[in-house]
C-alpha cells in the first residue's frame, strides 16, 4: 500500500516513549511507525554527515554536503509539513444542518460532475454528506477533504491541505537517498582497503539503510507521480472508482500537476476564529412584492422549509392527494413519522388491496437498478408527478412536486457500494417497517437474503436507487405484494443485491433483473467501499422478506390479471408484455394466466419463455439499460428488450443513472397508480404496477405509445401526460414507456390493458 | 405562545406560528445579540457540477422567495463563487508563492498570509457588507461558508413578528 512511505520500518526504535496525560486514552502503537521514519531519517542523515562528508568535501567538492544538506533540509521540511498540517479536516456540522437529515435522508446523495454521477454518502458521524473526494478517516475520526490515504509514516491524514508536502516530500526523499547511498558509494570505493575503519563501516551502515529504504520510497514515490498525472487520490485508485470510467476530477496532465504543485495553500476549516455577526437583525423586515408564483408557493408550501425539504414535503404532498382517491385497504404499518408514514402508508394500502396478500411476481419488483439517470430523466420523472398530481390536485403541487423531484434526484443515489449493504435511508426505521409483511419483502430484499429476492433484487436494487423517501414508502407498500419490492430508497441494498445476485447467474430471473455493470455505475463510484459499511443502520429488517419463487407466483396474479382485463387494449397490453423477454416472467412463473389469454397473440410467446429465460441474462444487461434509457429518452432503442411485463417499468428503469431520485419518484407514483384498476386510482395503479414491474425485474415499457389509449386506460387520464408508463397508460404519457415499446411492440397494436389483482391495470402494449 | 420542548440542553422547540417552524434557537446566538427569534434556516448547497472548485448553488430556495428577491439572492452567490474562484486560481501569484514557500522552507507562512486567506477576508468582509446592507433589513443573515467547511451557505431566517409568523 502506498502509504508505506519508509520500507518496512519493521526493527524501528521500539522505545517510543508513551507518554501521556492521564485519563487520555493513549494509543502509542499510533506513534511506532512515525518514530522509527523520522529516527531513520534523521538518524542515517546525521551518521552520513558526520562521517562521509568530510571525506567527501575534499576530495570532491564543498558543493557535495551542501547539496546533501539542502536536499535533506527539503525532506525535514515537507516531512514535518505533512506530518503536522491539517489535512483538510472537515468541522462537523451543526445540529441545524443536518435535522432535516436525521431519518428521512437517503444515505446517498447524486451529484453529477462534468456529466458524471458521482455519489455523495452521508458521514454519519460528522453530519453531512461527504463532499466529492472526501473520505472519513477511521484512525482520525475526521472527514478529510480530497482524502488521499491516512499515512502512518507520518501518522496524519494525507488530504487536500498536505498532499503537496507529502508528495514533495517523496520527491526529496527518494533523492536524498539516492545522494545518500550514491556518495556513501563513492567513499567506499575509494576506501576499499581500509573498510574496518569506523567511518567506512559507518558509511557502509548507512549504505545499508538507504538502500533497503529506496526500493519502497521509490516505488511508492512512482505511484504517486502517476496519481499526480492523472489527478487521482490514493483513495479512489485503490477503490477502483474510475477503473472503467472516467475520473470527473481531472483536468489533464499538466494542469493536474500544476494544481497540486502550483495552487495556493487551502485554508483550514478547524480551528478558525468565529466571526459573530455584529449586525443587529430586528423586524420590522423589508419584504419584496409577492409574486403571484409567490403566492402560489406558498400555498403550497405548507410549511418545506428550504431546497433539501422540498421532495420530502413534496411527497408528502403527493401521498395526500393521493389519499383523496379512494382509499386502498388499511396498511398497518407506519412506523415512522412524517413524510415516510404518508408514502408507505398509500404504499401498503395499495398494495394490499392489491394483490390480497398473494406473493407478487417477482417481477412485479423488479426495479430495475442502475438509476444513474441523468439530470434530464428527472425531468420525466417530475413530469410524470406532475401531471399525476394534477390529476387530483392544483398543478401547484404537481410544480412543487416537480421541484421536489429534482431535488430528490439530487439527493438519493444508488449505492453501488455493495460493502455497504445499507439499504435507504440512514436511519433503519425510516424504512418500510417490518410488522407489514409486504412491506417486509422490501426489506427483506434488502438483506438479499432470499432466493426469491434474489430474483427481486434487481429490481430493488434499481429501487435503492431512488431514494427518495416516497419511494421507500412505496416501497414497503410493496412488500405487501411480496417478494422484495425494490428497495429504491436503499441504495446500498441496491448496490449489496447488484454485487450479490444476478451477475452470477444463480438464478435466471436474477441475471434478467439485474443490471449489468455498467459504466456508468463505475464512473459513480467504487464497487467497494470496505471502510465505509454503515450496515447496521441501514440494513431494514426484511420481516417475510422470503418470496415464493416467481415462478410459482406470477400465475395468480396473472390470471388475476386477466380476469380483470377491462379492456380489450388490456389484452394486447399484457400480451406485449408477456412477450417481451421481461414478460418470460410473468409468463414462465405464471401458467395459468397463459390459456387464459384472451388474447391469442399471446400464445406464440409461451413457448418462448423458455428462450426467454435462458435469454436472462442478456435481458439482464440490457434491461438496465433500457430502463436508464426509457427514463431519460423516450425514444431511447429499446430494441433489445422488449418491455417488461409492465409497460411502467420503464420509467422506473433509468437504472442506469445514480438518480435514484428518478426512480424513487417513478416508483412512488407507480406505486400509486399501481393499485388503480382501470382509472380507479393512479396511485395505486402506480404501486401495483411498480411492483409488477420489479417482480419482472423490468422495467418495462407501457403499451405501446398511442395516445388513444390512455384515454381508455383509466387509470391513466392524471398520468397521460406523465411518463410513467408503468402505469396503464398506454403510452402517451410516458416518452419511456413509449421508448421501450416501441422498439418491441411498436406496432400498433395498441395498448392492451390489463387489470391485474387487486385492481392494479397496467397496459401491455401488443 | 410558544411551547418550549428541551431535547437537548441548549435547543428549544418553539412554535409559535401556525406553520409551525421549528425554531431552533441556539442559546449562544441568542445571547450574543438581541436578534429576533429564527424562524428557519435555508443551506445553500455546493454546485458541483464543475469539479470540486468551491462554488455554490444559485438556485433560489423557496423558503426565501417571500424574503428577498431571487436576483439579490442571485448576485450575492455568483460573487461569492467569483471570489471563491479568484482564491483558486492556479495563477503566477500563486505558484511565486509555492516557490517562495519551498526555498524558505516553509517558514514563510508564519509571516506572510496566502493567496486564499487573503480572498477569504475579501469574501468575509463582503459578506459582512451585505449582511449589514441587505439581508439584515431583511431578516436573513448569511453565514460565511469558510464556518461549514466551505460546504453551505447557511442562511438564518429570522422571524418577523411585525407582519405574522413564518414567512
Amino acid at each position: 500500500m502506498p502509504a508505506v512511505s519508509k520500507g518496512g520500518g519493521a526493527a524501528g526504535p521500539s522505545s517510543s516513549p508513551a507518554s501521556s496525560s492521564p485519563g487520555r486514552p493513549l494509543r502509542p502503537s499510533r506513534y511506532v511507525p512515525v518514530a522509527a521514519a523520522t529516527a531513520f531519517l534523521v538518524g542515517s542523515t546525521t551518521l552520513f554527515f558526520c562521517f562521509t562528508c568530510p571525506w567527501l568535501a575534499e576530495y570532491i567538492s564543498m558543493a557535495v554536503p551542501v547539496y546533501n544538506g539542502v536536499i535533506f533540509l527539503f525532506v525535514l521540511a515537507n516531512f514535518c509539513m505533512a506530518t503536522f498540517m491539517d489535512p483538510g479536516i472537515f468541522p462537523r456540522a451543526e445540529e441545524d444542518e443536518d435535522k432535516e437529515d436525521d431519518f428521512r435522508a437517503p444515505l446517498y446523495k447524486t451529484v453529477e460532475i462534468r456529466g458524471i454521477q458521482v455519489r455523495m454518502k452521508w458521514c454519519s458521524t460528522c453530519r453531512f454528506y461527504r463532499p466529492p473526494r472526501c473520505s472519513h478517516c477511521s484512525v482520525c475520526d475526521n472527514c478529510v477533504e480530497d482524502f488521499d490515504h491516512h499515512c502512518p509514516w507520518v501518522n496524519n491524514c494525507i488530504g487536500r491541505r498536505n498532499y503537496r508536502y507529502f508528495f514533495l516530500f517523496l520527491l526529496s526523499l527518494t533523492a536524498h537517498i539516492m545522494g545518500v547511498f550514491g556518495f556513501g558509494l563513492l567513499f567506499i570505493l575509494h576506501h576499499t582497503q581500509q573498510l574496518d575503519r569506523l567511518h567506512a563501516a559507518v558509511t557502509m551502515a548507512v549504505m545499508c539503510v538507504a538502500g533497503l529504504f529506496f526500493i519502497p520510497v521509490a516505488g511508492l514515490t512512482g505511484f504517486h507521480i502517476v496519481l499526480v498525472a492523472r489527478g487521482r487520490t490514493t483513495n479512489e485508485q485503490v477503490t477502483g472508482k474510475f477503473r472503467g470510467g472516467v475520473n470527473p476530477f481531472t483536468d489533464g496532465c499538466w494542469r493536474n500537476v500544476s494544481h497540486v504543485l502550483c495552487s495556493s495553500q487551502a485554508p483550514r476549516y478547524m480551528g478558525r476564529r468565529k466571526r459573530f455577526q455584529t449586525v443587529a437583525v430586528q423586524p420590522p423586515f423589508l419584504r419584496p412584492p409577492l409574486s403571484e408564483a409567490q403566492l402560489v408557493a406558498k400555498v403550497l408550501d405548507n410549511g418545506i422549509q428550504g431546497d433539501l425539504h422540498r421532495s420530502k414535503s413534496s411527497l408528502e404532498m403527493e401521498s395526500q392527494s393521493a389519499d383523496a382517491e379512494p382509499p386502498p385497504p388499511p396498511k398497518p404499518e407506519l412506523r415512522y413519522p412524517g413524510l415516510a408514514r404518508g408514502q408507505l402508508s398509500l404504499a401498503a394500502s395499495e398494495e394490499s388491496s392489491l394483490l390480497n396478500k398473494t406473493p407478487p411476481t417477482p417481477t412485479m419488483y423488479k426495479y430495475r437498478a442502475a438509476y444513474n439517470s441523468p439530470s434530464k430523466s428527472h425531468t420525466p420523472l417530475s413530469q410524470s408527478y406532475s401531471s399525476k398530481m394534477s390529476r387530483g390536485d392544483s398543478l401547484k403541487e404537481s410544480s412543487s412536486l416537480l421541484e421536489s423531484s429534482q431535488q430528490a434526484a439530487y439527493r438519493s443515489e444508488p449505492s453501488l457500494d455493495g460493502c455497504h449493504g445499507e439499504l435507504g435511508p440512514r436511519e433503519p426505521n425510516a424504512e418500510a417497517p417490518g410488522p407489514t409483511a409486504p412491506g417486509g419483502g422490501i426489506l427483506g430484499y434488502s438483506l438479499g437474503g432470499r432466493s426469491f429476492p434474489s430474483f427481486s433484487d434487481p429490481t430493488v436494487l434499481s429501487v435503492a436507487g431512488s431514494r427518495s423517501s416516497s419511494v421507500r414508502s412505496a416501497h414497503a407498500g410493496h412488500g405487501v405484494l411480496g417478494p422484495p419490492p425494490p428497495e429504491g430508497a436503499s441504495s446500498t441494498s441496491y448496490q449489496s443485491l447488484a454485487n450479490q445476485t444476478p451477475r452470477s447467474g444463480s438464478l435466471s430471473y436474477d441475471s434478467l433483473l439485474t443490471p449489468s455493470g455498467s459504466p456508468d455505475f463505475e464512473a459513480a463510484g467504487p464497487t467497494l467501499s470496505p471502510g465505509r459499511l454503515r450496515a447496521p443502520m441501514h440494513i431494514r429488517p426484511l420481516p417475510h422478506a422470503h418470496h415464493p419463487p416467481v415462478l410459482g407466483y406470477s400465475s395468480p396474479f396473472l390470471s388475476a390479471q386477466l380476469a380483470q382485463q377491462r379492456d380489450p387494449g388490456l389484452h394486447q397490453a399484457s400480451a406485449a408484455l408477456l412477450s417481451s423477454p421481461r414478460k418470460a416472467y410473468l409468463h414462465g412463473v405464471s401458467p395459468p394466466p397463459t390459456p387464459m389469454d384472451r388474447d391469442p397473440q399471446r400464445h406464440p410467446q409461451h413457448h418462448a419463455r423458455p428462450l426467454r429465460f435462458s435469454r436472462a441474462p442478456v435481458l439482464a444487461d440490457s434491461h438496465p439499460v433500457a430502463w436508464a434509457r426509457s427514463l431519460g429518452s423516450p425514444d431511447s432503442p429499446q430494441g433489445t428488450v422488449s418491455p417488461g411485463p409492465f409497460p411502467h417499468r420503464p420509467p422506473l428503469g433509468k437504472s442506469l443513472s445514480y438518480s435514484s431520485a428518478a426512480a424513487a419518484e417513478m416508483q412512488s407514483r407507480l406505486v400509486r397508480k399501481a393499485s388503480a384498476g382501470a382509472g380507479i386510482q393512479a396511485p395505486k395503479d402506480e404501486i401495483q404496477m411498480k411492483s409488477y414491474s420489479r417482480s419482472n425485474g423490468q422495467p418495462k415499457t407501457g403499451p405501446p405509445p398511442s395516445p388513444h389509449h390512455s384515454a381508455s386506460s383509466p387509470s391513466s387520464p392524471s398520468h397521460m401526460g406523465s411518463p410513467t408508463p408503468l402505469t396503464t397508460r398506454p403510452g402517451p404519457a410516458n416518452h419511456s414507456t413509449s421508448s421501450l415499446h416501441s422498439p418491441t411492440h411498436k406496432q400498433g397494436g395498441g395498448v392492451k390493458k390489463v387489470t391485474g389483482v387487486g385492481g392494479t391495470t397496467y397496459e401491455i402494449s401488443v | 405562545m410558544s411551547i418550549a420542548h428541551s431535547f437537548f440542553p441548549y435547543k428549544i422547540l418553539v412554535s409559535s406560528s401556525p406553520f409551525l417552524f421549528e425554531c431552533w434557537t441556539t442559546h449562544s446566538l441568542q445571547d450574543l445579540r438581541q436578534q429576533a427569534p429564527i424562524a428557519a434556516k435555508v443551506f445553500v448547497q455546493r454546485d458541483y457540477t464543475s469539479g470540486t472548485i468551491c462554488q455554490f448553488q444559485t438556485k433560489f430556495p423557496a423558503t426565501l422567495e417571500t424574503r428577498i428577491d431571487k436576483q439579490q439572492f442571485e448576485d450575492t452567490i455568483r460573487k461569492l463563487n467569483s471570489l471563491y474562484a479568484e482564491a483558486e486560481k492556479l495563477g503566477g501569484r500563486s505558484y511565486l508563492e509555492g516557490c517562495l514557500a519551498c526555498l524558505t522552507a516553509y517558514t514563510v507562512f508564519l509571516c506572510m498570509e496566502t493567496h486564499y486567506e487573503k480572498v477569504l477576508k475579501k469574501i468575509a468582509s463582503y459578506i459582512q457588507d451585505q449582511n449589514d446592507k441587505i439581508y439584515a433589513p431583511r431578516g436573513l443573515l448569511l453565514t460565511d461558508p469558510i464556518e461549514r467547511g466551505l460546504r453551505v451557505v447557511e442562511i438564518t431566517v429570522f422571524e418577523d413578528r411585525s407582519t405574522g409568523p413564518g414567512r
